[in-house]
């Protein structure tokens, strides 16, 4: 249908599956080698097809495998199906994700876009990917043959680069329900919003500090030196502020359309300080 | 879609499988709906080109600007960013299932009141967003409209319609 010749080009058609069940979609994933993309919500993708910057050979649709949208509580954790959408997000009470997913796209982006999706494509950007960063989420990747455990920290490699192996799947995302959090994020308007920088900050039960940066990297990433100092000072004003300085020197931010490098690392002290703040109810 | 610049022949076999078409099964404003569906093709596009509901418009094609919203089992969504073929089994309105017959719905009668237009393109877009937020919210405050639902959509709306956009959608 879509194989019309034009000119010297020829038009490539798409081979569409729409598994009901994981174990379908894994197993054509599995039998399509490199061929097949899974699409979830589709909102980065679409764009890339909308634009003419992506023709996908086999599309495999997650939108209809109904186990993968389910939040169920397990063993002190929240379990996150792959499929939940940032609208499902904002409804946790998971304070800085659910933060983080209102502050993303607008309401009709955040019933489509799902939270595996956002950590699968590995914006630099990604506000669902570094509230789970401050969260030490931890996921579950599928293939047809097995499954294993990674945790977040370890996924993202390199800009839009991941652990992902060719033939895997997020399944399964898991959050602590217990940590006390905080969300911040500057962007140039008030809705359908990229991050200039955004920042998350996590305090867990034994009183750790996490801190998550969002735009200022070539992926999401964690504080670990402000971290660090942070847990051995504990939480307060003098501590928040040299915190913010030991963050500036962390982050490795470019400077692009959005704003300069220079003004992405004050804002990343700005963000910092905020979140700490509220941590600590200062 | 990406042209192929390969010298592949077209009886390879990625060409063999291009016929396949999808048959979708949805419900569109209440009437159950069949045909046979591109598989890459949007649900924007396939509103208005196939069925010709022209009433959805299409802009940004990226989820920006919110003129295409329809509703897909109550929920909004940017039709330009959904596969048509993902609304398998799903009900689908859209802004010409909102009034009844050639009497508009309440938001679009306090639209018209309100002359709640700028150039009047993405109101379909808007008046859908108002339909969401108001289903699930009947009574929002005014935080509510702006930061929480719809609203932010309709409130800080960044119009994505340039003149090339304009020409291409009519």
């Amino acid at each position: 249908m879509h194989s019309a010749y034009a000119g010297e080009m020829w038009y490539i058609a798409t081979v569409f599956f729409q598994p009901k069940t994981l174990a379908e979609a894994l197993q054509h994933k599995a039998d399509l080698r490199q061929g097949g993309i899974f699409i979830a919500g589709g909102t980065d993708l679409v764009v890339l097809m909308n634009h003419g910057k992506e023709a996908p050979e086999h599309l495999i649709d997650l939108s209809h495998i109904q186990s993968l949208t389910e939040i169920r509580p397990r063993d002190g954790l929240i379990e996150l199906g792959g499929n939940v959408t940032f609208a499902q997000c904002a409804r946790l009470p998971v304070q800085c994700l659910s933060q983080a997913a209102l502050s993303v796209g607008g309401p009709g982006i955040r019933e489509i876009g799902t939270l595996a999706g956002n950590l699968a494509t590995a914006s630099p950007a990604g506000d669902g990917s570094t509230a789970l960063l401050a969260l030490d989420a931890e996921l579950e990747l599928r293939t047809a043959r097995g499954m294993r455990r990674l945790r977040l920290t370890d996924f993202f490699l390199d800009y839009r680069k991941t652990a992902l192996r060719p033939d895997e799947m997020i399944t399964k995302v898991f959050i602590p329900a217990n940590y006390q959090t905080a969300w911040a994020k500057a962007g140039k308007r008030g809705a359908v919003n990229i991050s200039v920088a955004a920042a998350a900050a996590a305090l867990t039960p034994e009183r750790r500090v996490r801190i998550a940066l969002a735009s200022v990297a070539p992926t999401p990433i964690r504080c670990n030196g402000a971290e660090e100092f942070l847990s051995i000072t504990g939480l307060n004003r003098e501590s928040i502020l040299r915190a913010t300085e030991l963050v500036q020197v962390e982050v490795k931010p470019i400077t692009d359309h959005r704003a300069s490098a220079d003004y992405k690392v004050h804002l990343s002290s700005v963000l910092v300080r905020r979140v700490l703040e509220r941590l600590a109810s200062l | 879609m990406k042209k192929r610049t390969s010298g592949k022949s077209p009886g390879s076999k990625r060409l063999q499988n291009a016929e396949q078409l999808w048959p979708l099964r949805f419900t569109l404003n209440g009437r159950k709906v069949q045909a046979r569906v591109k598989p890459t093709q949007t649900l924007l596009d396939f509103l208005r080109l196939e069925l010709e509901l022209t009433g959805t418009k299409g802009a940004c094609l990226e989820g920006e600007c919110g003129s295409c919203y329809v509703l897909v089992d109550g929920r909004p969504m940017n039709s330009c960013l959904v596969l048509a073929p993902q609304v398998q089994d799903r009900k689908v309105l859209t802004i010409e299932g909102v009034s009844r017959g050639d009497k508009p719905d309440v938001i679009q009668q306090k639209f018209i009141e309100c002359g709640a237009v700028q150039c009047g393109y993405c109101t379909p877009g808007l008046i859908m967003a108002a339909e969401a937020l108001l289903a699930r919210n009947p009574r929002p405050t005014r935080e509510e409209f702006r930061g929480t639902s719809a609203g932010a959509q309709a409130t800080t709306r960044y119009c994505a319609l340039s003149k090339r956009q304009r020409t291409r959608w009519g």
